[in-house]
């Protein structure tokens, strides 16, 4: 009995039907597609995006060279020469990063002591020439400077679970 | 010269030429490509004969599979012009005279007085049906002699799949119909539990 | 029927019969040009809803032109031609899969009287006209000097040739049913009292069922895509070509996929007839049951996954064959007794 009941089953194309009536079922179900320039998904606190540098409320940048990120960046992704200020302070002369080796992990703005490297939720970022996601010290000041307010708030929203 | 004339002309030069090329061409897949053609141009002729059915079946049997096949070896092929050359003026005298032989055949034939007043095709009425004819004709007066050809085909199709068929032992095959057969109840077993407590 | 072009016919005298006959011709090709365009788009967008996606929705509205946007990208772009390849059959390939695939249309009727040429061998043309296809793939494959094409081509042309049989033989069934190669008169023969109930896809279900799938193969679309195949490998046969040559085997894969859903409207839907007996028959009526059949072609895509190549020779000649064969003897036997009822 069972025999025949699959054979008809095999020779009917059932398990196919049945398959495309889950397709056909798809069809009117509501679409999650988000249409990106105009929506987007939300984003959390900790997302991490494009790189920049911070500066204190006085304006001073807040990197002291320790190279602890570079010595953690697992796809050696920045570099750091450092030299003393005319202040005595120890301070770094090139702090750069290649945005096309970096996997974006996270690491170097855990390991910062002073919160000077941070990852920011820009990640509309382009370059159109060679070298241009290599980014200088002068450049993450930048984004740093535009975005601070965002930054901030970001770090205050995770300050609880550090 | 009407323009049936003109049409039959045409393909008759186009059947020649690509009969040429079938012979004289270097590469074996360009002479079988040209085979095609040739083939495709007699049913052009034998369309303009009113001959439907023939022409349509030549092209879908002689160029629509035997051709592909014969492609397919002839691409597969590993072949050494330069040896396949050797022979040639050695052998050339003999195929010229079987050459001769057959144009002159054909001339006779063609020449002779039963065939000579046949120079036109029968022209028939518009619902006269070739294909009809033709089964008609198949499966009343010639029924045996077309029963006999495809048995011939049938044996000779089984016996060569009986000669290439071999079962090896010790070789590692799927079983396609054994995988089709395959069901979700013999392979996977639902179990309904209690969701136990975590262990700490 | 045509009197309105009874003074164009006297000015041009002689030379009317040829622009007529030209001018039906682009008739045909012309929507069937457009149709190709626009199945690409239905094909997306339906695929798209039922992965839950919205599908090409940014060139004109509701993305209706984005097909332009895709021929035009594709007619811009540059013919490469590979070195060592051989340049007359590589240009030649593309012709050769497009060509039979229109060729084709000069014996398929729209409705009762709209047909180009009514021919009285017009199955036995369109099979010959279908199994001249596979050469463009063969060519193509070879012409290309590269062996990954080669090996596509032979897969391809492989997948095709073993699909025809099958194919063939379904079509023997209809044509015993309905004692005709017209394929007018196979959609007259499905007339009856009953509307749906008279049409070829009750007694022939099997075949049916066998014509579909074999012309699902037949054109090399999913789940039978090996030759294209874009998840695992990048192409088969065409894998050499690129711009308006790339173009071409596409138009010809949608051109013989609008063909199969003709036919099997015609052959087993009751081409123009209409479904219940009250209401008229209507051109109308083919096109919904072609875009019906070209529907399902996007639905199994969208639902299938893709056959394994030994499977699908597996399914091709061990089982559609046999059906196929089997339903011939059951169709001439059937037809001698009194149940016969089409």
């Amino acid at each position: 009995m069972n025999t025949i009941k699959d054979f008809f089953k095999t020779f009917l194309l059932f398990e196919l039907l049945k398959g495309m009536a889950l397709t056909g079922r798809y069809m009117f179900a509501r679409k999650i597609t988000v249409q990106f320039p105009e929506e987007k998904t939300p984003q959390g606190f900790r997302f991490r995006g494009l790189h920049a540098q911070r500066r204190y409320e006085s304006g001073e940048e807040r990197c002291i060279g320790c190279k602890l990120c570079e010595a953690v960046c697992p796809a050696l992704a920045i570099k750091i020469a450092v030299a003393e200020r005319e202040d005595g302070t120890r301070r770094t002369t090139q702090y750069d990063i290649d945005l096309t080796k970096c996997i974006f992990c996270g690491f170097c703005e855990e390991s910062c002591p002073v919160d000077a490297i941070v990852e920011t939720r820009v990640f509309e970022y382009h370059g159109e020439n060679r070298g241009d996601l290599y980014y200088t010290k002068p450049m993450l000041l930048a984004v740093g400077d535009k975005h601070e307010a965002q930054i901030a708030r970001d770090r205050a929203a995770d300050s609880k679970y550090r | 010269m009407s323009f049936f004339d003109v049409v039959f002309y045409l393909f008759a030069a186009i059947t020649v030429m690509a009969g040429m090329g079938v012979v004289l061409a270097r590469n074996p897949v360009h002479a079988a490509l040209f085979l095609v053609l040739a083939f495709c141009s007699c049913a052009g002729i034998w369309m303009l004969l009113e001959a439907e059915f023939l022409a349509i079946t030549l092209i879908l049997v002689y160029v629509g599979a035997v051709m592909v096949l014969f492609l397919f070896v002839v691409m597969m092929l590993d072949l050494n012009l330069v040896k396949l050359r050797e022979g040639f003026w050695r052998w050339f005298p003999f195929g010229a005279l079987i050459a001769g032989l057959m144009v002159f055949e054909m001339v006779w034939v063609l020449g002779s007085r039963q065939t000579a007043d046949v120079t036109t095709a029968v022209v028939h009425a518009a619902d006269y049906s070739n294909t009809k004819e033709l089964g008609r004709l198949l499966y009343t007066q010639y029924v045996y002699p077309f029963e006999i050809a495809a048995v011939i085909l049938l044996v000779a199709m089984v016996a060569a799949i009986a000669l290439t068929l071999r079962r090896r032992q010790g070789v590692k095959t799927q079983n396609i119909s054994e995988q089709v057969k395959a069901k979700k109840a013999d392979r996977l077993r639902i179990v309904k539990m209690k969701s136990e407590p975590k262990q700490s | 029927m045509m009197e309105w072009l009874q003074p164009i016919q006297t000015l041009l005298g002689p030379a009317w019969l040829p622009i007529w006959t030209v001018l039906k011709i682009v008739l045909i090709i012309a929507p069937l040009m457009g149709g190709v365009a626009y199945l690409t788009l239905a094909e997306r967008k339906v695929i798209g809803w039922m992965q839950i996606r919205i599908g090409p929705n940014r060139v004109g509205y509701f993305g209706l032109l984005q097909p332009l946007a895709d021929g035009l990208k594709l007619f811009m772009k540059e013919i490469i031609i590979p070195s060592g390849a051989n340049k007359f059959l590589f240009i030649l390939a593309p012709i050769m899969t497009l060509m039979p695939a229109l060729a084709a249309w000069a014996v398929v009727p729209f409705n009762a009287e709209l047909v180009l040429s009514n021919v009285n061998a017009g199955l036995l043309y369109i099979l010959a006209m279908t199994s001249l296809g596979v050469y463009g793939v063969i060519i193509a494959g070879w012409a290309s000097n590269s062996k990954y094409a080669f090996l596509g081509c032979l897969r391809s042309a492989a997948q095709i040739v073993s699909y025809e049989i099958a194919m063939g033989f379904a079509l023997v069934c209809v044509l015993m049913a309905a004692q005709s190669l017209n394929l007018g008169d196979i959609v007259r023969a499905q007339h009856g009292n009953y509307g749906m109930l008279n049409w070829y896809i009750i007694p022939l279900f099997p075949v049916f069922l066998v014509y579909l799938i074999s012309g699902v193969a037949e054109t090399n679309r999913a789940p039978f895509d090996v030759a294209e195949g874009e998840s695992e490998i990048v192409a088969g046969f065409h894998v050499e070509y690129s711009g308006m040559a790339f173009a071409l085997f596409f138009l010809g894969e949608y051109a013989n996929m609008i063909l199969i859903a003709f036919l099997t409207s015609i052959m087993f839907l009751g081409g123009w007839l209409s479904p219940v007996p009250f209401l008229p028959d209507s051109i109308v009526w083919m096109f919904a049951k072609v875009a019906f059949v070209l529907f399902l072609f996007l639905w199994f895509r969208a639902t299938f996954p893709r056959y394994r190549y030994d499977q699908l020779m597996r399914l091709g000649w061990k089982i559609f064959i046999p059906i196929s064969l089997l339903w011939v003897v059951v169709v001439g036997a059937w037809m001698q007794t009194s149940y016969w009822l089409w």
